[in-house]
């Protein structure tokens, strides 16, 4: 892909449900090429308008978010046409990944630090819209160490929005993701993730956004009237 | 000792009984379906004076083509909700009724559950991703932790509603699934709807609207019908793909109403090939409400002990599936 502009090897490092990430040199930078694949259940028209939209979308909302100070890649270079981001290597596993190894407390770090980095970003009107963590990359050398280095990535669905539904959305997905996928320590993580974003903007807020996450729960089919 | 749980469905259209053996087969299955009058959906009072009628006729047959005896007979399972109120209180009322007088306990069934259960004896799946997709669910669900996880989901209507609604806009009876797949298998022109993904989880409420407005404006109905397949089952493949790639799950089944539909279950199966995932469709018979489901989930419960007092065999309009213990699993 675009072999032109790169050096030297370029190579998988992972398939996602949605984009396939490529790392190699852009320009003697290490990066990473991501290129959203067709998909071959998606009519091409459709299939084509979504992936150029969500490409345009994601390079402006990284850039957004650059700005505002949280911490994201950065942009290298954007072909909405090829649905092709080049952008900044980053190191660190996903979070997903690193759950299930952090010992207590190095968990509630993470999260309180993870809702901070989001606070900041709702702060500045940005919602992420796929707050799931596999969208999360941690870096710390040692899971006992306070050293972490979060870093949001794929922001192919995030919009620019002031609306407390859309900054609950972000948290609610936290929570559906936590209780899906690491049901063993959701609550404290979850719990842990509001601490850190009430950090951030203030307890106001934080009741605020958790009355909205729950009343949004309450909107999903079956869901106990009270 | 008996070895055979019978299952009353009746959560919405279909009243049905079923007797399933503990060795997971299926020995009868009788069903009654409410239909409403053209252009019009379900009434839930007038779908359960329907089931009551048709109660005492479905019941005995179920048990008579069977071929059980009654002393054979271990549980009496129900489907104790989601689903409407008064279709959901004839079920009730004929498990509680036949419970007493064959002095058999009562197994309450989570209707949903009831679906995943199912589609995994029948496609001899052990931990899959399931879609759930019916005229009451949407979602993506993965097993993990003693619970069904709710990993995506619709934050409106449900893809069957959607078809539903669409095809009683434009004067077809209920349910419309199949008229509105028939439909748009003669059409291959693409009007854009919106297309709307949050995080993993859908929303339908728009794609419905535009589409009855495109109606109204003189739009070809077969044309509509292709745009919203197209548009909506992308949507939920969408995000069954990225709970998939998630998860990690090796198998993936669509079980609900709409798991009949043959362009979603296309649309499926090229998604999973990606994924070095097995993809199976619960057989069309078994996609629909059904007895079956609630015997052989009921079963399953039973045997860990899953029982409830007569005067708690009540039922629960609101019981989404993610609040169920699933002792049965593991």
């Amino acid at each position: 892909m675009r072999s032109a502009a790169s050096e030297g090897d370029t190579r998988v490092i992972y398939r996602g449900a949605e984009a396939d990430l490529l790392r190699g040199w852009w320009c003697g930078l290490d990066a990473v090429f991501k290129f959203r694949r067709p998909f071959i259940y998606r009519l091409k028209v459709l299939d084509d308008a979504i992936r150029r939209q969500r490409t345009a979308r994601e390079a402006e909302m990284i850039h957004d978010a650059k700005r505002s100070g949280a911490r994201t890649p950065l942009l290298y270079f954007v072909d909405p046409a090829n649905a092709l981001i080049v952008m900044q290597w980053v190191k660190g596993r996903r979070l997903k990944e690193a759950v299930s190894s952090l010992p207590p407390e190095g968990l509630e770090r993470v999260f309180a630090e993870l809702g901070g980095e989001v606070a900041r970003l709702h702060a500045s009107g940005i919602m992420h819209g796929d707050l799931t963590t596999s969208n999360v990359l941690l870096d710390n050398d040692d899971d006992k160490s306070d050293d972490n280095e979060l870093t949001l990535i794929d922001f192919g669905l995030a919009i620019r929005t002031t609306r407390l539904e859309d900054r609950a959305v972000d948290l609610r997905l936290v929570k559906e993701t936590l209780t899906g996928a690491h049901s063993e320590v959701a609550s404290k993580a979850y719990a842990a993730l509001l601490e850190g974003y009430g950090g951030e903007v203030g307890p106001g807020e934080v009741r605020a956004v958790t009355r909205q996450v729950a009343e949004i729960e309450r909107r999903g089919r079956y869901a106990r009237v009270e | 000792m008996g070895r055979f749980v019978v299952g009353i469905e009746s959560t919405a259209h279909t009243f049905s009984v079923a007797v399933a053996s503990g060795e997971g087969k299926i020995l009868s299955d009788v069903r009654e379906v409410y239909s409403p009058p053209e252009g019009s959906g379900i009434h839930p009072y007038l779908a359960s004076l329907s089931h009551a009628k048709a109660a005492p006729r479905v019941l005995r047959d179920a048990l008579l083509t069977s071929g059980v005896a009654e002393g054979d007979i271990d549980a009496v399972a129900y489907s104790m909700g989601p689903g409407l109120g008064p279709c959901l209180r004839v079920g009730a009322v004929v498990a509680r009724s036949l419970a007493l007088s064959l002095a058999k306990p009562i197994v309450p069934v989570n209707h949903a559950i009831g679906h995943i259960e199912l589609g995994c004896l029948l496609t001899g799946t052990e931990d899959p991703l399931v879609l759930l997709v019916s005229g009451g669910h949407s979602m993506v669900v993965a097993f993990s932790y003693g619970r069904w996880r709710v990993m995506g989901e619709t934050l409106d209507l449900t893809l069957g509603q959607l078809l539903d609604q669409f095809g009683r806009h434009a004067g077809l009876s209920s349910p419309c699934g199949m008229q509105v797949e028939g439909a748009a298998s003669k059409s291959s022109r693409f009007i854009p709807l919106p297309y709307t993904v949050k995080g993993n989880d859908v929303s339908f409420s728009g794609i419905l609207t535009t589409a009855k407005r495109l109606l109204d404006g003189g739009e070809g109905f077969e044309d509509i019908c292709f745009s919203i397949q197209e548009t909506a089952f992308a949507m939920m493949v969408e995000v069954t793909e990225r709970a998939l790639a998630f998860t990690g799950r090796k198998e993936v089944m669509i079980v609900g109403g709409v798991a009949a539909n043959r362009r979603l279950a296309k649309m499926m199966e090229l998604m999973t090939r990606r994924h070095s995932a097995s993809f199976h469709v619960v057989p069309l018979r078994f996609s629909g409400d059904c007895g079956s489901q609630i015997a052989w989930t009921g079963h399953l419960a039973h045997s860990k002990g899953v029982t409830a007092p007569v005067e708690e065999a009540l039922t629960r309009q609101s019981w989404r599936l993610d609040q169920v213990d699933v002792p049965w699993r593991e």
